[in-house]
């Protein structure tokens, strides 16, 4: 049976009929068409799905739409603002951080989040946030340079 | 995805009624992050799936210095790791938390979850044994206390019974300062451990006085090693005594091969992280 739910989306409050058994990752394509949330495995390993949970980086594959009733939601949709990229997104662009690009949401979305917490992120940390992001291009060492850059042009975008 | 009715009562009470009516149709989620998956290979198909997320206070995390540290079975492991009392007073626990998975796991899966899953390969249980948690598991009838390692049963079979839920972790203060967590994995950071190894030490002069050692993903079940334990306590710390227990210890673990190394090849690991987990831990215990 359909539940209603209400979930704020990158700002904008959705009220959506769902069945229990539709992961939060297809909720995000399908039902409100913001295809950017990518689905890789489905079964919590490749990280394509990262989103923020009320501020919080989780993979959309493992929670039930149901389950963010009344909660908050950021998907790579909203990280740029009135057209301007998210420092993260520009440092992606500039470091050449995307082959094929599958994995780049969850990339961003998780390098975000740990800007967040943390800033000035050392090469070991940057690593380990990302350990869970699968690239199946394996282009790695230019995802962490990207995420370094980021760090760097936020903080002194912020003196 | 199979098809089920969700629920999400707002008390314990309205979920023990819930799972009465429903008995063995019903699962409860919390975190998700272990039920979702087995849902999807079909290992698990509940009818009603209820979860514990709307419970005020469920995720709550209390510290008092004499009775020490409670946390609500709905804490997230993130949540459980970046908590100032168990980063100052349990940094065995700190340790523990921030190598389970990745973040983005760590901020759904719940401890509760994770302990009443049962499943052998992931890290605090044994962390939590080598601490003598406790857990209380609760009913509509009332309420009973359960050490950590009895409530471990086998492969993912714990001491929960048909109507119960695990509701809290107690951590009494901590009675031994040394401590050390190994978590060896061979592929990648985020994946369960080959071999882990959580230990804590109280010595005097060269003596054990007190130790607990609790391995996971060494068995049908997350481990303590009472045995290996036995070897040290009361003895004079020395090179051989540590090889004896870490053998010793070896001997209580029954692992099987799969994709992280072979039974043969994580008995010789045990033997070596057992023995370099004490060396790290009495060092911090003196």
């Amino acid at each position: 049976m359909k539940q209603t739910i209400r979930v704020t989306v990158n700002g904008r409050v959705y009220q959506e009929d769902v069945e229990p058994r539709i992961l939060l990752a297809h909720f995000l394509r399908e039902n409100i068409g913001l295809t950017g949330t990518h689905i890789g495995c489905v079964v919590g390993e490749c990280g394509a799905c990262s989103v923020l949970l009320d501020s919080k980086v989780v993979k959309s594959c493992l929670h039930f739409a149901v389950q963010a009733d009344g909660r908050e939601i950021t998907t790579i949709e909203g990280l740029a603002k009135d057209g301007e990229l998210n420092p993260v997104q520009e440092a992606f662009v500039k470091n050449y951080a995307f082959q094929c690009g599958y994995c780049t949401p969850g990339m961003v979305m998780t390098s975000y989040a740990l800007l967040q917490t943390n800033p000035n992120p050392t090469e070991a940390e940057i690593r380990k946030a990302l350990a869970g992001n699968l690239c199946m291009c394996t282009g790695y060492v230019q995802i962490v340079d990207a995420v370094k850059e980021a760090a760097k042009q936020q903080s002194t975008a912020k003196v | 995805m199979i098809r089920f009715d969700y629920q999400e009562p707002t008390t314990l009470k309205k979920a023990f009624s819930l799972l009465e009516k429903h008995g063995d149709d019903a699962r409860v989620i919390a975190g998700g992050t272990s039920l979702l998956i087995m849902m999807r290979q079909r290992l698990l198909m509940p009818k009603v799936v209820i979860s514990l997320t709307r419970i005020p206070k469920f995720d709550r995390i209390t510290y008092k210095p004499n009775d020490g540290l409670r946390i609500g079975a709905g804490a997230c492991h993130r949540d459980i790791e970046l908590s100032p009392p168990v980063k100052k007073h349990y940094p065995l626990l700190h340790e523990t938390f921030r190598k389970v998975a990745q973040p983005r796991i760590r901020n759904m899966g719940t401890i509760g979850g994770n302990l009443a899953a049962g499943d052998p390969l992931t890290d605090p249980g044994a962390s939590l044994i080598a601490l003598d948690a406790e857990v209380t598991l609760t009913s509509s009838k009332g309420q009973r206390t359960v050490r950590l390692d009895e409530f471990f049963v086998d492969y993912y079979q714990t001491a929960l019974e048909a109507g119960e839920l695990l509701t809290e972790i107690h951590v009494p203060p901590p009675e031994r300062p040394g401590w050390s967590h190994i978590k060896f994995t061979p592929r990648s950071i985020e994946d369960f451990a080959t071999v882990g190894v959580a230990i804590t030490v109280k010595t005097s002069d060269g003596t054990c006085e007190d130790i607990r050692l609790g391995l996971n993903s060494v068995a049908s079940t997350i481990v303590h090693a009472k045995k290996a334990e036995a070897v040290l306590r009361g003895k004079p710390i020395t090179e051989a005594a540590l090889r004896e227990m870490a053998e010793v210890a070896s001997t209580e673990c029954e692992p099987t091969d799969d994709n992280r190394g072979s039974a043969e090849y994580k008995l010789d690991l045990i033997k070596v992280l057992v023995r370099r987990a004490a060396e790290e831990a009495v060092q911090r215990a003196s």
